[in-house]
């Protein structure tokens, strides 16, 4: 067909098409009425053929550019994703498919668990063997010093450090932070892990380093009662996170069978499920640690808290989500 | 021609699309416009807060630094997940600059997709001004930063040029021109020799000069002989016979095309 005739047959379809894209650019997606939007799903597959048939007959650029960017454009409104409610597909993920994700993730959770629990143990000992090397992971250490005659030190002592915050500040402060770290343990696993690694230990042997200088001054059951209440599901969050870097990072590091790519996009897939569920568990957490922490219950008490939260995490992450339909994808 | 890379994908339709990427100029952009929003939005939050301070109500200060912590938070980490994941990949600012979030394979983006490539913008950030995003996107062949390579998405270019001159002149660009039947039949010369002088006219701000010179006489010339006109030597002289040409052949009446090229 020669283009002046295919132009001049097509065109009233085309200025149709183009006037329909500008009403949605000026006026928005939801403007168009049905039979509008039965217009564009119908007409759109024969501006498909008028772009093959443009470049059959060698259209001039011009034309074929703005034939074709009018077909992407269409393509974006007309392929969307499934339009099943947004937020009930992750409240399905938050309470089916996410245990069952942790449970496909364990070997990288126990390579996280080992990354943490050997430098905190590491330096735990290496605090009691000489003291004065807590200062090295106790931010601002000095100033928590009880080596100068405080050994007196009670539980209570510690807690009212952090009554001088208020709750609510407490609690956002520190989810918000937590979750940060979380979200960046699980970022700089893209560089091959190295960054991730890099948090864990850091923040394992920040715990090692206090839990030993506590015990050096025997205050370890003054520390749990301080740590134990937030500490224990923030911990297991942290290391949760801490797998979700591996994934990405061993992915791309290590692809298998796949390309690097293929395996990165894939990892990141897997990672970013992992990491996404530890948020409610830091805001649980946070809250803990806003409001029952700081509070002027018994320290047995507190703990018992802790270890309750951690456990109702634990039994959701190990019996939730067996049925078939439990779906890890979000 | 500017340079620009597209990236061919296949619909459902069987038909290759060539999708635009978004530069990184345009990427810039529209970085640029979220930013303000941000900016912004920070700006109106943190006034409300001193408002609420300020009017005395003591008992609800501590709790108002809480919700200014958690939404400043919120908004820093979910303002581009939230955004692409309800606006099908698009913030505010890449709406503005006419661009939008899709898989490689043109797909629409799922909210993990979303995910990883804003938690990933951490990294891209680093260490300051997206410079590690601007080298990644440089040495890749479809402009990706490490959060698109992660995530699988590419950020395509939706910008439609033509929508620019229809606005400004309310009325839609003319796709091709109308040729006068009777003013050709006069000149003697077919159809098919029209559409090739039209052709080269419309796209010969694609070619650049050199091509010009040469395929211009090379075209006149056999259109020209049948007409008992000698071709100019100076390409001016070929050119200013090229318009007169076009615009005599076009019906009087119908709207000269656009002057193509004139725009970039």
């Amino acid at each position: 067909m020669k283009l002046s005739v295919f132009i001049k047959k097509r065109r009233d379809t085309w200025d149709k098409l183009e006037s329909l894209l500008l009403q949605v650019d000026k006026k928005g997606l939801k403007t168009l009425s049905p039979d509008q939007v039965q217009e564009l799903t119908r007409l759109y597959p024969t501006l498909a053929v008028d772009i093959a048939q443009a470049r059959a007959c060698q259209a001039d650029q011009r034309t074929q550019q703005r034939l074709n960017q009018m077909a992407v454009r269409i393509h974006g409104i007309l392929y969307r994703k499934k339009s099943r409610q947004p937020f009930k597909a992750m409240g399905r993920f938050y309470l089916k498919g996410y245990p069952k994700h942790f449970r496909e993730m364990w070997p990288y959770v126990a390579l996280s668990l080992v990354l943490f629990l050997l430098p905190c143990l590491g330096t735990f000992v290496m605090v009691q063997l000489d003291p004065r090397t807590a200062y090295l992971f106790v931010p601002g250490g000095e100033t928590m010093d009880l080596v100068d005659g405080r050994a007196g030190v009670s539980a209570e002592d510690i807690s009212e450090r952090f009554r001088n915050t208020p709750n609510s500040i407490m609690a956002a402060g520190i989810t918000t932070n937590n979750i940060s770290v979380a979200l960046n343990a699980f970022a700089l696993g893209i560089t091959a892990g190295i960054g991730t690694c890099f948090v864990m230990i850091l923040n394992a042997m920040m715990l090692g380093g206090i839990a030993g200088h506590f015990a050096n001054h025997d205050l370890i059951y003054a520390f749990c009662s301080f740590i134990v209440p937030h500490g224990a599901l923030e911990i297991f969050a942290i290391i949760l996170a801490g797998a979700a870097g591996l994934r990405l990072g061993l992915s791309l590091a290590i692809p298998g069978e796949l390309t690097r790519k293929s395996s990165l996009q894939k990892g990141a897939k897997d990672a970013v499920l992992l990491v996404l569920g530890t948020i409610p568990m830091f805001i649980l957490a946070g809250l803990i640690e806003g409001f029952i922490t700081p509070s002027y219950m018994s320290g047995q008490f507190k703990i018992l808290i802790g270890i309750g939260a951690l456990g109702i995490t634990l039994a959701y992450l190990f019996l939730v989500g067996f049925s078939s339909k439990a779906d890890v994808s979000l | 021609m500017i340079e620009e890379d597209y990236l061919k994908i296949e619909t459902p339709e069987n038909i290759d699309l060539q999708i635009r990427l978004a530069g990184v100029g345009t990427r810039f952009v529209a970085g640029l416009y979220d930013n303000i929003i941000l900016l912004l939005m920070y700006l109106i939050i943190f006034v409300i807060f001193l408002i609420i301070n300020s009017a005395g109500f003591n008992q609800f200060n501590d709790v108002a630094t809480g919700i200014l912590i958690v939404s400043f938070f919120v908004i820093y980490w979910g303002y581009y997940t939230l955004m692409e994941w309800l606006r099908n990949g698009q913030t505010i600012g890449k709406k503005k600059a006419c661009v939008k979030v899709v898989k490689e394979n043109g797909a629409p983006i799922t909210f993990a997709d979303v995910a990883i490539r804003n938690l990933l913008r951490v990294v891209d950030s680093l260490p300051g001004f997206y410079f590690v995003a601007g080298i990644f996107m440089l040495f890749s062949k479809k402009t990706q930063r490490l959060g698109d390579m992660a995530s699988g998405c590419i950020v395509i270019s939706e910008e439609m040029p033509q929508y620019a001159a229809k606005e400004k002149e309310g009325r839609q660009e003319a796709w091709y021109a109308d040729v006068d039947a009777e003013a050709l039949e006069a000149i003697g010369l077919t159809q098919k020799e029209f559409d090739t002088l039209y052709n080269f006219w419309r796209r010969r701000s694609e070619l650049d000069l050199e091509a010009q010179y040469q395929i211009l006489p090379k075209l006149l010339e056999p259109i020209l002989t049948k007409m008992g006109r000698e071709v100019p030597l100076q390409h001016v002289g070929c050119e200013q016979i090229l318009d007169e040409l076009i615009t005599k052949l076009m019906h009087t009446g119908s709207s000269r095309t656009d002057e193509s090229g004139s725009n970039r």
